[in-house]
């Protein structure tokens, strides 16, 4: 029995914290402490200053003048001058919401540059014991790929688990040091989730410190031992978890109580098919049946491989069909590229955010009109005001965090990108709006206002195919939801539907034919 | 869900301050939102802003302050202050900047889609003596010849168009290789010979001539960069091609058709590179098979200098247009002063590599941009 009174150590502890971006103060003197041994969860809207906070203790991110850090033991510093070698000298380590990741490397490499290459004779790269090594953490975690996969050949959320190991690779006994994760399970599945904060329970009990950020409460009350939460920068208060609900952590996050359940559908929605699709095969996909009711919000519940992802990028375009027949609006629709289907009418917001929906380096205002162009292009003369003018009713219109709608697309936090995304398709009006995980890192107020604007283009007649990873989430926000197992569409569950069936139902084992009889 | 037990001694409601003055290292400052004094917020981030804003200026504009720091050394420099501050000096200065300013401005229209063409001097050489031969051996019209030269260069870039989208190869290397095939035809075409009878009068006075006291070629440099300003700026063309320099494979899911646009940018590129050789005929008056080796290069380096100012880290015309000057007047500058001639492919080598490590910073600065594209 312990019987030293001193309470808890520290094992990070900031204070006068401050972060100006170009006039705009990100975070204000902010004042943090995480105990050792405990996981942490920081909360906090869309542009709160939580990845803010998270870049200036990796030292990617200078804070202004005057803050201090100290690191356990350690004598404070100031943050001014804190530099990612004294993080690293510090035993922080990080996965940043974008992690940094070189997709044209193979994982084997990517762990390594995280860590230091194996060294045979004479300091060449001894490949066979790094493929060993990573072979063996790749097995550790559950990711199954070989070491020589390059990165880009792993899907978004493998991606981001191999971002977490290349962290956590070389933190297998130290209980010192802080484990600082932004996000990590945005992109993740809930089956992963569970897999991930499974590990995360498994190294805060043997002594390692955990910061962490997300935005899924149900996730952060599972695991975290206390929180703190920002809004607008600011620190609004640090809890113990313990005793607390979603319902608290909410109103903590966006200042007042806000109702979760999402608006219902009209009931007198209509029978008649927006979209018939029959037989489709392709990929992981062995034979799709399923029809999207006009106006109708149809969840796909199925795990990570189940062709969720593949069933939307073949109904856009995207991916090779092999077979079947899909009609939209009673007529045959075949789309050979995402122009085609685009045309027809259908649009598409991917999974991989960064990868395939972002033009970095673009303007906001760029990013919302990206593909249209077109439409603001009139008697030679491009209509920069007409564009401004829609950007603006956009960013307003999604709740979009901005200074200024000429700012680069990247000096957005996370979240804010989301809605950019969400806000160039939804307003274009689509007859079938393509769905893939839209509201990832999205922050637990906005999560609700983006399902009110789709409901809005839902009442104009857009039927929307939703595919979200969290069954609770999946189960509020659509009217039917389409369990996809196997290739197949296994089940349509209609209203009222339970997140736990949705579960079970996509976690039922195949039964081969003729098994199980005897 | 799991629960994990919780051994912490600590209430909801935090511990004793006593007690953290103990265990917080730090501060004994309380775990609650840190009250700031009025203004004092406000203040700060003002003063911040404002030094913020100073370098952003700073960085927007130093190549601009470069140039009129050259300009006025060497209109006072008393080594070349006779010469350089004439008008004719600076008509030469200018003129003489002509052919690689269309180059430069037409690789732009390639380079904002995250392509390269090295061969675009070689282009504007074939366009070159190619007009030479139509106008000395096949006795064909003035606009004839010029209309043909500017064919002849938008048809070398369609065919590095279709091999870049078509093939998939990195377009530095096609593009070597078109450069190089280049130099060998017109070696074997030319049989090395130079054309010195037979063009016709009206384009080699264009090219001496001058209009409103400005030589005439240097107002054909002020259209094709409005020309390509419009395009890059002001057209959903020119706005496709960010985009796919930004990120293709977004590119394409917005629907926007990546291998057309890209194919028709080297198109584009080919035809500006047509033009620049039918100025280097009117310029010189006569049909050289010698191709100077460094124009694609300097070329570079004027669209890679150009993006360090105005918009920094994104390509674009009016700092490629600055960044030309700066070369012009830098290079006229040390040669009034007496240095040699090898002074100016020395002084355009070093400004590239000037300006490929500017641009190496300033993409770190945006390094998610960075690893993202190669995906
Ligand atoms: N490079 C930048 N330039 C300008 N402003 C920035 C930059 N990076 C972040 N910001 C701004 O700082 C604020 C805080 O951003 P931060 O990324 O810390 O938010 P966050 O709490 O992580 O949000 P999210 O939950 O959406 O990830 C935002 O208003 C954002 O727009
Ligand atoms: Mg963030």
């Amino acid at each position: 029995m312990p019987t030293v009174m001193a309470g808890p150590r520290t094992a990070l502890a900031m204070r006068g914290l401050s972060k100006t971006y170009a006039g705009h103060l990100a975070l204000d003197s902010l004042f943090l402490r995480i105990r050792a041994g405990e996981i942490h969860a920081l909360l906090g809207g869309n542009g709160s200053g939580k990845s803010t906070t998270i870049k200036i203790l990796a030292g990617v991110v200078t804070a202004d003048p005057g803050g201090e850090l100290v690191v356990g033991e350690g004598e404070p510093v100031g943050l001014h001058d804190w530099t990612p070698a004294k993080a690293q000298a510090a035993g922080l380590r990080f996965v940043h919401q974008q992690p940094a990741v070189f997709p044209e490397l193979s994982i084997a490499e990517n762990l390594a540059l995280g860590a230091e290459f194996p060294r045979g004779l004479g300091g060449r790269v001894d490949w066979r014991a790094l493929n060993a090594r990573t072979a063996e953490l790749l097995e550790r975690y559950e990711i199954h790929a070989s070491p020589k996969t390059p990165l880009a050949a792993l899907r978004a959320a493998d991606r981001c688990r191999v971002a977490i190991v290349r962290a956590l690779q070389d933190r297998d006994d130290a209980d010192s040091g802080v484990l600082i994760l932004d996000e990590p399970t945005a992109a993740l599945p809930a089956a992963e989730v569970e897999h991930l904060l499974e590990a995360l329970r498994g190294y805060a009990a043997a002594g390692q410190t955990i910061l962490y950020v997300s935005h899924r409460l149900d996730e952060v009350l599972s695991v975290a031992d206390r929180v703190t939460v920002l809004r607008d920068g600011r620190k609004v208060d640090t809890v113990e978890a313990e005793g607390l609900t979603e319902a608290d952590l909410i109103e903590m996050i966006v200042g007042r109580p806000l109702d979760r359940v999402f608006p219902a559908a009209p009931l007198d929605s209509t029978d008649d098919a927006a979209l018939t699709i029959r037989g489709l095969r392709g990929g992981p996909l062995r034979g799709v049946d399923l029809t999207l009711r006009k106006g109708e919000v149809l969840g796909i519940a199925g795990l990570l491989g189940s062709g969720r992802s593949e069933l939307l990028r073949m109904l856009f375009g995207a991916y090779p069909v092999e077979g079947g027949s899909v009609t939209l609006d009673g007529a045959e629709y075949a789309p050979g590229s995402p122009q085609a289907a685009m045309k027809a009418g259908v649009a598409y917001v991917p999974e991989d955010r960064q990868a395939e929906a972002l033009l970095s380096g673009e303007s906001i205002r760029h990013n919302l009109t990206a593909g249209q162009e077109s439409s603001y292009f009139r008697k030679f003369l491009y209509r920069h005001r007409l564009e401004r003018n829609d950007a603006q009713r956009s960013i307003g219109d999604f709740l979009i965090r901005v200074v200024s709608d000429t700012n680069p697309v990247e000096t957005l936090s996370g979240g804010n990108q989301q809605k950019v995304v969400m806000a160039r398709w939804l307003r274009r009006r689509p007859k079938v709006l393509l769905l893939d995980e839209p509201t990832q890192g999205v922050d637990v107020g906005a999560r609700a206002e983006i399902y009110q604007l789709i409901r809005r283009a839902t009442e104009q007649g857009t039927s929307v195919i939703l595919v979200v990873s969290e069954p609770e989430e999946l189960a509020h926000a659509s009217d039917r939801v389409a369990v996809l197992r196997g290739g197949r569409i296994t089940t349509v569950v209609e209203r009222p539907i339970d997140a736990h069936k949705l579960t079970e139902l996509m976690n039922i084992p195949q039964v081969a034919v003729g098994e199980g009889s005897s | 869900m799991t629960t994990r037990s919780k051994p912490r001694p600590e209430t909801a409601t935090g511990e004793l301050p006593a007690q953290r003055a103990i265990d917080d290292p730090v501060v004994a400052q309380p775990d609650v939102p840190v009250v700031v004094a009025p203004g004092d917020a406000a203040s700060r981030s003002v003063a911040a802003s404002a030094g913020l804003l100073g370098t952003r200026i700073l960085r927007q504009y130093s190549l601009v302050f470069l140039l009129v720091a050259s300009f006025v050394l060497y209109s006072t420099w008393n080594k070349t202050s006779s010469v350089f501050l004439t008008g004719d000096s600076l008509r030469v200065m200018v003129a003489g900047q002509a052919v690689i300013g269309v180059l430069t401005l037409g690789i732009l229209v390639t380079m904002v889609a995250g392509n390269f063409d090295l061969s675009v001097g070689n282009i504007a050489g074939l366009s070159q003596i190619m007009t030479a031969t139509l106008y000395a051996k096949h006795g064909w019209g003035m606009w004839a010849g010029i209309v043909a030269g500017i064919a002849i260069g938008g048809f070398v870039g369609g065919i590095n168009g279709l091999l870049v989208t078509i093939l998939r190869v990195d377009p530095f290397i096609i593009t070597l290789g078109t450069a190089s095939a280049i130099l060998g035809f017109i070696d074997w075409y030319t049989k090395d010979q130079s054309i010195v009878t037979g063009i016709p009068a009206g384009i080699t006075h264009f090219g001496r001539n001058n209009f409103f006291g400005v030589p005439d070629i240097v107002w054909v440099l002020a259209i094709v960069a409005v020309v390509i300003y419009y395009l890059l700026e002001h057209t959903p063309y020119g706005r496709n091609l960010h985009a796919i320099g930004s990120n293709r494979a977004a590119a394409r899911l917005v629907g926007i058709r990546v291998e057309r646009s890209i194919a028709m940018a080297f198109v584009i590129n080919g035809i500006f590179a047509g033009i620049a050789g039918v100025l280097m005929l009117a310029r010189a008056g006569a049909g050289n098979p010698q191709i100077p080796p460094t124009l694609a290069l300097t070329a570079l380096a004027g669209a890679f200098l150009g993006a360090a100012s105005f918009k920094v880290g994104r390509l674009n015309v009016p700092g490629t247009i600055v960044a030309l000057l700066f070369l012009a007047v830098n290079i006229t500058g040390l040669q009034y002063a007496g240095v040699a001639n090898w002074i100016n492919e020395m002084f355009t080598g070093l400004s590239l590599i000037f300006a490929i490590a500017l641009a190496a910073v300033l993409s770190k600065e945006r390094s998610v941009k960075k690893t993202r594209k190669s995906a």
